[in-house]
């Protein structure tokens, strides 16, 4: 009786991870010759899927969010780090995506200097939001990915290949726990493209989106300044200013904004800017985007 | 469900600092439960190979197994390939390794620290389902949040301005950041019950680099047999047992 | 505590203390003011710095004030601040079992036969006084700001040089704290005078 229970209730994506990692790992419990000679090097993925150790636990996911969802309980052990404002748009120039560079743990500020767009190859960004490790490790295995698509088929994969190969990946582990919310931004054959994509499934076309704990702050400015027919500069001041915004008025992002730019021969890194120093000072030869540093010396009293 | 709890905290912090031809990683000895000390001299910094150093802290029985299963990696790679494997190329295995841990996490946070291909001095920091970025200064453990902002002070001069016509050095000879790594100890240990006891700094020096900084530091060990290539020291500390 | 946000720290020097926090008043993740205060002058020489929860910290002020105000009518002479800490300290345990959400800092001069004695000293949220004799922090980025302070200050600083440690170690320290910052207010306290600088920190 407990067998059939062991083998048809319980959470199916848990009983898939114990059932994948049963292939890899002898009766012995050695791992098979895969570890010798010229696979060596390749561990868990050595059988071509990633096999995960997995908690012999009726509820493995509950175990694990017990014990790292700090959303569930803040006074978790297991820390993991949390990525939090991005954002992408397409227009006529192509595809502009800028992030922030903050990485929080709790209340403490873990590192200023994350780099939340992962670089899958030089024509496909993918932005962090979520686990850090999960968007981390998937978008390095989705690059993986990629590179064996043109390889087998001697042509690009479209960003709509792409981010359905993603999606479906993390769809497989639904309820296991990962957290990731990522816009995959490309040019294909289509034209500029961005698909928003994350842990619960869903994947997304669309022209603008902004992922994160400080999302609602840049929707507000980048809402109010979106066109299709925008040039370089003003999309490229509307993403900073975007990131900027977030930055200020969100806890948990900030620090610098990193803004990519994707055209059709493929992306290009415009650069890193300092929130702070574009509070004060602004962008370069501009005015500082400070509510205070813009109305300095002016004011609204009635005079006497 | 809540009789499954294998994991706890065993104390302790750790730090890693790149130089420009070197790196520095440190550790104190102390390990704890609670308010209990367990030992005080258990290491939480390893060598892995002439130019790598691992420092793990968090859930130690973890903590040591995982750098068994990394040292188990890195001598099937020599074996397969006839030379040490280089330091990113570790970063990214320790990341592939965590990560296959992802539903049952590893409760470790490690800090790689030692030389590049490039001979320029490399520190890597991951999170316990393995993130990882390269920085030039990391602390982590219990103590991180005591260390990190004297670092960002002391090493990368943040709100600092620097003299008329100057700017600050993007990297700090050895004798500094060995200097400052001490300090930072201390520091940790007055303010925090869980560190203490003792100090180990390992310096990895790059390839041909000479000793300078190292001369006047007192009770310095070698760890690496020749002197071509990269070379390992260990310098130990005493710190307060209270 | 951690719903507001902020931070306060003080430091002794010689012949001098100095006490400073940071402006942001936030709603957990939103910030909200970056000019929000929380250090207030008690006397001329006494300072009393509030950390924690944003309404308890104006409430608490104004009662300082009255009990502050009667006791300079009914003593006729202005209170020391060793005085007004233990005043913090009962005014605080009357709330032993419904408690106000913050953390006190004291920072003064005393007046003693050998002229001023600098003062600091810090209280838990029910009044348990700490009475340091190097410096004292309060708040979310508390932590932090232990461990700068720890390397950073020295005994028998100068006014100049003490407002530069305190400095350093507030921006530092709550520029690794995600509720705290926006900005920063130090009050270095001397026989003479009390000069009061607004710092320009990081506005994320």
């Amino acid at each position: 009786m407990n067998s059939l229970i062991q083998r048809f209730a319980g959470s199916s994506s848990g009983i898939e991870l114990q059932k994948r990692n049963a292939t890899v790992v002898d009766d012995d419990g050695e791992l098979s010759d895969v570890m010798w000679g010229s696979m060596a090097g390749f561990g868990s993925l050595a059988k071509g899927v990633p096999t995960f150790t997995v908690p012999s636990v009726p509820d493995p996911a509950a175990f694990l969010r017990l014990h790292t969802d700090d959303h569930a309980d803040p006074s978790c052990r297991i820390k993991i780090q949390h990525g939090t404002t991005t954002l992408a748009f397409r227009y006529q120039g192509g595809v502009i995506v800028a992030v922030d560079s903050r990485a929080t743990a709790g209340n403490y500020i873990a590192s200023g200097t994350v780099k939340k767009v992962i670089e899958i190859n030089p024509y496909l960004l993918g932005t962090m939001a979520g686990g850090a490790a999960d968007c981390q490790f998937w978008e390095t295995y989705l690059g993986m990915h990629c590179r064996l698509h043109e390889l087998r088929n001697h042509e690009r994969i479209s960003v709509s290949a792409a981010s359905k190969y993603l999606s479906n990946l993390v769809y497989s582990y639904k309820g296991m726990g990962l957290s990731m919310g990522t816009m995959i931004c490309g040019w294909d054959k289509t034209g500029p493209a961005i698909f928003y994509v994350d842990s619960d499934g869903t994947r997304l076309r669309g022209d603008l989106f902004s992922v994160g704990s400080g999302s609602t702050f840049a929707y507000g400015v980048l809402d109010q300044g979106y066109r299709w027919d925008l040039t370089d500069e003003e999309a490229q001041e509307l993403g900073r200013r975007s990131i900027y915004a977030a930055g200020h008025r969100d806890a948990f992002s900030g620090n610098s904004c990193n803004l990519y730019h994707v055209k059709e021969r493929g992306w290009e890194f415009i650069g890193n800017y300092d929130i702070n120093k574009l509070h004060y000072d602004g962008p370069g030869n501009g005015q500082g985007y400070g509510y205070e540093v813009r109305v300095e010396g002016k004011t609204s009293a009635v005079a006497a | 469900m809540s009789s499954f709890n294998p994991y706890t905290q065993n104390g302790g912090t750790i730090l890693a600092i790149a130089g420009a031809d070197f790196s520095v990683v440190a550790g104190d000895t102390r390990q704890s439960e609670g308010y209990n000390i367990q030992t005080r001299y258990a290491p939480k910094v390893f060598r892995l190979t002439d130019r790598a150093v691992l420092a793990v802290n968090g859930f130690a029985a973890d903590g040591n197994m995982f750098v068994k299963k990394v040292k188990q990696r890195l001598e099937w790679y020599r074996h397969a390939h006839a030379k040490d494997m280089p330091l990113r190329s570790i970063a990214r295995l320790i990341q592939t390794m965590l990560y296959s841990r992802r539903f049952f996490p590893y409760y470790v946070y490690n800090i790689l620290g030692g030389i590049e291909e490039d001979g320029s001095g490399a520190v890597y920091s991951f999170d316990p389902v393995g993130s990882y970025e390269r920085e030039t200064c990391r602390a982590a453990g219990p103590a991180q949040s005591l260390l990190q902002p004297f670092l960002d002070n002391q090493i990368y001069f943040k709100n600092q301005q620097p003299a008329p016509g100057m700017s600050h050095p993007t990297h700090l000879p050895l004798q500094a950041v060995l200097a400052l790594v001490i300090d930072s100890f201390t520091s940790a240990t007055e303010r925090h019950i869980e560190v203490g006891d003792g100090l180990e700094m390992y310096i990895i020096l790059g390839k041909g680099r000479g000793l300078q900084g190292l001369e006047g530091v007192k009770g310095v060990q070698e760890l690496t047999i020749s002197e071509d290539g990269e070379r390992i020291f260990v310098v130990r500390r005493e710190l307060k047992k209270d | 505590m951690e719903y507001n946000g902020g931070s306060v720290i003080a430091m002794v020097g010689k012949d001098c203390v100095a006490i400073a926090s940071d402006l942001r008043f936030g709603n957990q993740a939103l910030g909200i003011a970056s000019n929000f205060q929380r250090i207030f002058p008690v006397t001329d020489r006494t300072y009393v710095g509030l950390a924690g929860l944003g309404t308890d910290v104006t409430t608490l002020r104004e009662r300082f004030r009255y009990r502050v105000n009667m006791y300079t009518i009914k003593e006729e002479r202005d209170i020391e601040p060793q005085t007004f800490a233990h005043l913090v300290s009962s005014t605080l345990y009357e709330h032993r079992f419904g408690p106000y959400f913050v953390e006190p800092v004291i920072a003064g001069l005393e007046n003693t036969s050998s002229g001023s004695k600098p003062f600091i000293a810090a209280a838990d949220l029910i009044g348990c006084l700490n009475f340091a004799k190097d410096f004292v922090v309060a708040g979310t980025a508390s932590s932090k700001l232990y461990g700068l302070a720890e390397g950073l200050w020295e005994p028998d600083l100068g006014p100049e040089d003490l407002f530069e440690t305190i400095s350093q170690t507030l921006l530092n320290g709550v520029d690794r704290d995600a509720f705290s910052g926006w900005g920063a207010v130090v009050h270095v306290i001397t026989k003479d005078r009390v000069v009061t600088r607004t710092l320009k920190g990081r506005m994320d």
